[in-house]
């Protein structure tokens, strides 16, 4: 227990004093979210899509329709699309967020007379800035306009807002758990470098010497690099949260699990590297071969969909493909572990396969 | 007295692919003694030792430290001897207090890390950053680490290459002190000096063999019964010429260095001075000396060991 204190201290005090491995691990995830999530705020909501649900006024539907369709919000390009169907599917459109808002028309609207008035409902997601800003008070300038075209001084329509957590996906929302994957194969596979530095500088040599297991040097480096991907993860997620207001969705221990397991190969991925190059000068563009393609072809930062078709197949056998998939679904949908059986497949068949490879290959000399 | 035997290395054979590293050694350590291990890089030296320290395995032979078969329980072997490697090789990212504390709690028995600092004179220099000593620094650390765990027995690889006379002469010291509290030394060395300074006996290595071992003084007096008489010389007159000179017994030429043996200092010098004015060549940097290690080493071996 000593020596696993011992070793796990070690390569802290390395790693806190290590600027490449700070930067890689924490500060160079924070910037890419902070770069992409400002640079592509906009992306995926230059149409306001509204779903109106007409409860048999079909005349101030039709109004209301061609008011929100002819809006054109000209400070930030935006527009209205509307479209019409029963109030359950709207809303449930509404929660995944294919829609922005749900308007509902009741009966009666049509034929109201001056005195009475009819209540429209409004649906939506009162969380985003976004719907604050610009949706809610677009709607109520055209409901307003048509109710002043209507009537006389007592408006006899009213709006009444419904709050409902929609998941509509952003950019950023897609983006943050690749972040997290891409970041995970940077601490794992980068890892294999100090095993090769130590072991060319006969580090691993002069501690074969005293009574140290290697095993408790190997347990002191994973565990530390565990450490080190927990609090990463939870760094981005938090910065995410903060920021762009990201929600995690899913179930945290499934998150952790998929973290772990990613973890797993990616880390023996590093270790991959160590058992088949000697030097320190060879390792990092080995490493940069590794880690580059994966970075851009596992969907970190775009759907694999939007990939030439010639790439597909090694797009599909790249475990990050899969962690980002994982990490992906549990975060934006909070889909349950038992429902993403491939990912976990293919990620286990990459942690025995490059355990077995490393144990096979490893050399500590 | 019957002395006690601390390491026994008995028929040790190790090769590294086809190269035979060691091929076939037998030796004891008496506890208390200095052994050195001599020889030119490549003869077998750090593989031997290595195997010692239990970092290696023998293809074949044993090696008995402290009566425990290193094969057999390397742990507690590791756990009481010291051992300083070839190549100053430490965590470049770690202060030389956190080193040696990170050696000290790899042991169960150890000394304080003042002592470590104090041993490799690094009083100053506690807080500083491996990667920022000098060369001189860490290799005085390296070998002070040796003495972290409290040993018995310490094994040294070189323990003074890279270091300057001054630095060199602590370090014998250091060895000299271990020595006299009654604990024994392994070291390897491919200087002479050192080698007849600090050991009691020396083993000869060349081409993974031992071609001799005895104390200093009996390796030369057996081998060499002559003065050796050592210069430089313009042109080189020739083997032939030089040994037929009066009372000259035996010539070696390493580099632009000659050396002659010879049981007559007087004869032997006016010999090589008329020889030198005879054929008008210069003659510089003479010097007459009892013959050393390094003439024991160019004798058996035919070449100078640092070549």
């Amino acid at each position: 227990m000593r020596a696993f204190i011992a070793v796990f201290v070690a390569r802290y005090k390395q790693f806190v004093r290590n600027r490449g491995a700070l930067f890689f691990s924490f500060l160079f995830p924070i910037i890419f979210i902070l770069l992409f999530g400002w640079a592509f705020q906009n992306m995926n909501t230059q149409t306001f899509k509204v779903g109106l649900s007409d409860e048999g006024s079909p005349r101030t539907t039709s109004y209301i329709t061609q008011g929100l369709e002819s809006v054109v919000i000209q400070t930030n390009l935006k527009e209205f699309k509307t479209q019409s169907g029963n109030l359950a599917d709207l809303l449930s459109a509404l929660k995944n967020g294919s829609l922005d808002a749900v308007i509902v028309i009741p009966n009666g609207m049509d034929t109201l007379s001056p005195g009475q008035s009819g209540n429209i409902q409004v649906y939506y997601d009162a969380s985003l800035m976004e719907n604050q800003q610009t949706l809610i008070p677009a709607i109520y300038q055209v409901i307003n306009a048509i109710d002043q075209q209507l009537g006389g001084y007592t408006p006899f329509i009213s709006v009444q807002q419904k709050s409902v957590q929609s998941h509509q996906l952003r950019y950023i929302d897609f983006l943050l758990p690749g972040v997290l994957g891409m970041t995970l194969m940077f601490i794992g596979v980068q890892g294999g470098l100090p095993i090769i530095q130590q072991r060319q500088a006969h580090i691993i040599k002069r501690l074969g010497s005293t009574p140290l297991p290697r095993s408790m040097l190997v347990l002191g480096d994973v565990v530390f690099r565990i450490i080190v991907v927990l609090l990463s993860a939870a760094l981005i997620i938090l910065v995410g949260r903060l920021v762009f207001n990201v929600r995690m969705v899913g179930n945290w221990l499934s998150l952790c699990g998929i973290v772990l397991l990613g973890s797993l190969v990616l880390v023996n991925l590093g270790y991959v590297i160590a058992a088949f190059v000697k030097t320190q000068e060879s390792a990092m563009p080995i490493v940069q071969i590794v880690d580059l393609p994966m970075m851009i072809l596992s969907g970190t930062f775009f759907p694999i969909g939007s990939m030439p078709a010639f790439i597909e197949p090694l797009v599909k056998i790249l475990p990050l493909t899969y962690l980002n998939d994982a990490l992906r679904q549990i975060m934006v949908a909070g889909t349950p572990l038992y429902s993403m059986t491939t990912d976990i497949a293919v990620l286990a068949a990459w942690a025995v396969v490059t355990l077995a490879v490393t144990i096979r290959f490893f050399r500590w000399d | 007295m019957p002395e006690e035997i601390v390491v026994e290395v008995k028929d040790l054979v190790k090769a590294y692919g086809d190269v035979k590293a060691v091929k076939g050694i037998s030796f004891n350590i008496a506890k208390g003694e200095v052994f050195g291990m001599l020889g030119p890089n490549g003869a077998g030296k750090s593989t031997t030792v290595e195997i010692i320290e239990g970092l290696r395995r023998a293809d074949s032979g044993s090696a008995t430290v402290l009566g425990i078969n290193i094969s057999k329980d390397t742990k507690t072997v590791k756990e009481r001897i010291g051992v300083q490697s070839q190549s100053p090789a430490l965590f470049p990212d770690l202060q030389v207090k956190e080193l040696i504390n990170f050696f000290r709690s790899l042991y169960k028995k150890s000394v304080l890390t003042s002592q470590i600092i104090d041993l490799a004179s690094l009083q100053e220099s506690r807080d500083i950053l491996f990667r920022n000593l000098s060369g001189g620094q860490q290799q005085r650390l390296s070998v002070a680490l040796a003495f972290v765990n409290d040993p018995e027995i310490i094994v040294l690889d070189e323990p003074t290459t890279g270091l300057d006379p001054q630095a060199r002469r602590a370090m014998w010291e250091v060895i000299e002190n271990f020595r006299n509290s009654g604990k024994t030394v392994l070291l390897t060395t491919h200087y002479m000096e050192e080698a007849q300074r600090l050991c009691d006996r020396i083993a000869i290595m060349d081409y993974g063999k031992i071609i001799a071992l005895s104390s200093p003084q009996q390796l030369i007096e057996s081998n060499i019964k002559e003065n050796a008489i050592q210069f430089k010389m313009k042109e080189y007159p020739g083997d032939q010429v030089l040994a037929s000179l009066p009372d000259v017994t035996k010539v070696i030429k390493a580099g632009d260095d000659i050396v002659i043996y010879t049981s007559n200092i007087p004869t032997a010098i006016a010999g090589l001075l008329g020889l030198a004015s005879q054929r008008s060549t210069e003659l510089s940097e003479l010097s007459v000396r009892q013959a050393t290690l390094e003439d024991v080493f160019l004798k058996l071996t035919g070449k100078r060991i640092r070549d």
